[in-house]
């Protein structure tokens, strides 16, 4: 469901939770609202359920004004449904009771009955692999498996906007990865639009058909996935999502001049905000590693892992940590004095 | 969803005048019913015929009888909340870190004298340790003579007093204790601090809240109970503060609600004081982070087990369950002291105390009573709990500091409150809406004094209950009416009961309120069985306690039972389709 918020604001008492936020959403998007703990994505998530109102600005679902400072409809008459971080599974239901109770109270559903209904039951069960569950209460189940049953619940009403707060972030490593295909594969099947809100960059990345990245309530970027990681807008988004290494320096007409040094870094794409406060953002993977002697810029290898098809050093470089990812055919040791550079590629 | 003609929206929850205006009565009907009482209190003590004065102070302060019973009062206050403690918190290691075997049943135990009316277990101690009791004829049966304990004394106040609120020690303690990472004495060990040295500086300083906070429940207990020093006290001649304005206020002097005023007053500030020592003890104090419950035992007493298991119950069986048995049986007899023998048993007694006039009427009272405040309590207490538990706003903090003062103030001092204020309820206009005097004023003084309990017990229900579960239902669309009766009330119901059930019996049961504002219409269960007591029928008391134990059992088995079908009904919904 297209979605469009203006200028929005919202305070807790003093604390300004979210400052003027603009976005537009489209039919069928699945947007990735990213950021650290407390940038106030979980806010601005609740804000489109309808669990709280904006104290400023405007929220549209469908061009009609759902939520502004004096009045906001309420969730149940939204059509929207939502997966919860803690699941929010009823104790006292079953699995199929979960389903039958979106698909009989659900504004936005016709209402089914009889043999409609068990169908769309065990079609939605279907769909995240629980048939064998439906009498199972949710105390007895695993946590994927309870995280099948709050997608299941939320997708059986065929709400147009789906709203995930965090849904991952209860389960195992193993698990996450898993459940990124079953979300994927929802978002395929039931076309509806997806709002997700998630504090792992891998999750936004991999998922997301934009991604808004979040901090200190405000919206630091919006973009395709492959745009936030390569062109980061901010210093924010380029160390929290890319991981990047910010490097002092002046910004010169031919390209960057790194502190303390005579060399010119050039890069042609760059936003402004790098430019104004005189950094370069490099990822792990965008530096390599000389034997020192040449260079003009050194460090000292302070620790060194091995990660399977890489190694990740970390390097003290006049006092700044640089985190450096290199293939196992290039070999330092701790201890060892290198020089830094970025990376042809 | 489309907007109206006049820009409004379709189905959008109004912040309405009509609100407003219903938060404001709530809350000013809230200040009068529960706060405003104390400062009528507190304004009679300076109130004379000639507007404020001094003169009840000096009157009740330069009195030779007013030392005597502060002095009584401290002794009794201090020796017996040392009791609780030491008992409490022994209980409480050794049900927390133990290996003790039949905890479920060591805990009921413990927790009995604070399930049963603290009057009826001074009864029961009567009757089986006392100058006429079971021991003494027991022994007199094989021949020895020997003199009970006299308990309408000090020392007979004092240890019923001290068993009655260990149970309050114990709560307080025993979940402070599970909650304390084993890991922190573990590293304390691992860092080289012996066995004795772990405890006295890891575990003792983390679990001092529970058992300060315990302690000085149990000090505000002491203070506040009236059925130990009437029972005992009144008979023996000893009186404590409770017992005093007691006195003062059915003596209808000329001066004695004044005095009463005064006296309560005191009473006040000691609890303040000791409020204020908890507060400088507890200040520097850090709260622990964890809250999971470690239930399995850290300390495993190996030969000691059976040596321990054997003294508890031995202990438990002379301070509950002889004491209880003796007075439940001696309610079979035809008279005092009489031995166990087919020509001496009767039901006389029970026969009385149900066909009686008076007595059965303070049973129908007391059921009313009971009833009625409980059933407020639900609707009321709930509402109080949903809000604080989910808002959490100033407003509901006032109200929730409101609805805690009237338990928390010595029982005594609540029903002088209410009477200046039903007396009189609109300061400077001299009306008298006829409250005090009738049965109404037992039912506003049951509902302010035990609305907490119902608010605790929801709260605690609905704390168990996570926000996203309640959200989960909005967003599939459920209305406030659908989300309350298919998911909030099934989760909650079983607390909430717990919470009702409490509140009625103590409610039930109850001594101190109906003592001072009981009338010939509105005489209560507790009240009956201390008229009986004080004219000297103990085994009419007796029976009429028997009684009540009964009663208590039954409501508890019934709540049980409640419960049971609710929790299976939720599991047999869940099987029905299988």
């Amino acid at each position: 469901m297209p979605t469009k918020i203006n200028d929005l604001n919202k305070f807790f008492g003093d604390f300004q939770a979210l400052k003027d936020i603009n976005l537009t959403t489209e039919e069928g998007e699945f947007i990735a609202i990213l950021g650290p703990s407390g940038c106030g994505k979980t806010t601005l998530l609740r804000l489109l359920a309808g669990f709280t109102s904006p104290t400023d600005g405007e929220i549209y679902m469908d061009d009609v004004l759902v939520g502004n400072n004096k009045n906001s409809v309420p969730p149940e008459k939204r059509n929207l449904n939502m997966v919860f971080q803690s699941f929010a599974l009823w104790p006292h239901m079953n699995v199929g009771d979960h389903i039958k109770f979106a698909l009989q109270h659900h504004r936005h559903m016709k209402r089914l009955s009889g043999a409609a209904l068990d169908e769309r039951i065990d079609e939605v069960l279907s769909i995240v692999g629980l048939e064998a569950f439906k009498n199972r209460l949710p105390g007895d189940l695993s946590g994927g498996q309870k995280q099948r049953v709050s997608l299941a619940r939320a997708i059986a009403p065929k709400p147009k906007l789906l709203l995930m707060d965090e849904p991952l972030s209860n389960l195992d490593a193993e698990l996450r990865i898993e459940m990124r295909r079953e979300i994927q594969n929802i978002h395929n099947i039931t076309e509806a639009s997806i709002i997700y809100v998630t504090h792992d960059q891998g999750e936004a990345l991999a998922m997301a058909d934009r991604i808004i990245v979040m901090n200190e309530g405000r919206i630091e970027q919006i973009g395709r996935p492959e745009e936030i990681y390569s062109n980061p807008a901010t210093p924010f988004v380029a160390t929290f999502v890319g991981k990047a290494n910010l490097f002092k320096g002046e910004w010169k007409d031919d390209g960057f001049q790194p502190e303390n040094t005579d060399l010119i870094w050039h890069n042609s794409n760059i936003s402004e905000d790098f430019m104004k406060a005189g950094i370069y953002p490099l990822r792990p993977e965008q530096i390599s590693l000389a034997k020192s002697e040449g260079g003009m810029l050194k460090g000292t290898v302070m620790t060194k892992q091995f990660q399977g098809k890489e190694y990740h050093y970390s390097v003290d470089v006049n006092g700044q940590t640089v985190i450096v990812h290199l293939p196992l055919r290039e070999n330092y040791e701790i201890g060892e004095i290198v020089s830094i550079e970025p990376n042809p590629n | 969803m489309r907007k109206n003609k006049d820009g409004r929206l379709h189905g959008a929850v109004y912040p309405s005048f009509f609100k407003n205006a219903l938060k404001v009565i709530s809350l000013i009907l809230i200040f009068f019913i529960f706060v405003l009482p104390i400062f009528r209190l507190i304004l009679m003590s300076f109130t004379g015929d000639d507007g404020i004065t001094l003169a009840f102070y000096s009157e009740v302060l330069f009195s030779e009888r007013t030392w005597n019973v502060l002095v009584n009062t401290t002794i009794i206050v201090i020796l017996s909340t040392l009791i609780s403690s030491v008992l409490g918190v022994t209980f409480s290691w050794l049900i927390a870190y133990t290996d003790i075997r039949w905890k479920n049943l060591f805990q009921l135990l413990i927790l009995l004298p604070f399930i049963i009316p603290s009057y009826i277990i001074s009864l029961a101690w009567v009757d089986f340790f006392g100058g006429q009791g079971t021991i003494v004829n027991m022994f007199e049966q094989i021949g020895m003579e020997i003199s009970g304990w006299n308990l309408y004394s000090m020392s007979g106040i004092i240890v019923v007093m001290g068993i009655s609120h260990a149970p309050l020690v114990y709560l307080f303690t025993v979940n402070v204790l599970r909650r304390i990472p084993r890991e922190m004495e573990l590293a304390a060990r691992a860092s080289g601090a012996g066995r004795l040295a772990s405890f006295r500086k890891i575990l003792l300083p983390m679990a001092l809240p529970g058992i300060a906070s315990g302690t000085f429940i149990a000090f505000l207990g002491s203070l506040d109970n009236f059925g130990i020093p009437a029972f005992l006290g009144i008979p023996g001649n000893i009186t404590v503060l409770s017992t005093y304005i007691y006195q003062q206020v059915i003596g209808f002097g000329t001066s004695s609600f004044n005095n009463a005023a005064v006296l309560s007053v005191i009473l006040g500030v000691m609890a303040v004081v000791g409020l204020l020592i908890q507060w400088l003890f507890l200040r520097k104090s850090k709260r622990i982070q964890t809250t999971k419950l470690d239930m399995e035992p850290r300390y495993h007493l190996g030969k000691k087990k059976l040596p321990v298991e054997i003294l508890l119950i031995v202990f438990f069986l002379f301070i509950s369950i002889f004491p209880l048995l003796s007075m439940i049986a001696s309610s079979f007899l035809n008279a005092v002291g009489l031995s166990y023998s087919p020509e001496n048993l009767t039901l006389d007694n029970f026969e009385f105390v149900l066909t009686s006039s008076s007595s059965y009427a303070a049973i129908m009272n007391s059921i009313k009573f009971a009833g009625v405040t409980a059933l407020l309590g639900i609707l009321f207490g709930t509402i109080i709990a949903y809000i604080r538990v989910r808002k959490g706003t100033r407003t509901i903090r006032f109200v929730e500091t409101a609805v805690t003062i009237p338990y928390a103030l010595p029982g005594t001092v609540l029903a002088l409150a209410m009477i200046f204020t039903w007396i009189n309820p609109i300061p400077g206009v001299d009306w008298n809406p006829g409250i005090y005097g009738s049965a109404m004023i037992m039912y506003i003084a049951y509902f302010t004094r035990f609305l907490l309990l119902q608010v605790r017990g929801s709260i605690t229900a609905f704390q168990q209950v996570d926000i996203e579960i309640e959200e989960a239902a909005q967003v599939n669309g459920a209305r406030p009416v659908a989300k309350w009766r298919k998911i909030l009330m099934p989760l909650i119901l079983p607390g909430v009961l717990s919470g009702t059930v409490l509140v009625f019996l103590t409610a039930l049961t109850e001594l101190t309120v109906s003592a001072l504002l009981y009338s010939s219409t509105s005489q209560t269960i507790g009240v009956s069985i201390l008229s009986f007591q004080q004219s000297g029928y103990s085994l009419l008391a007796n029976a009429f306690s028997t009684l009540i134990i009964v009663a208590i059992i039954g409501v508890y088995f019934l709540l049980f039972v409640i419960q049971y079908i609710i929790r299976k009904k939720v599991a047999s919904d869940a099987h029905k389709n299988k």
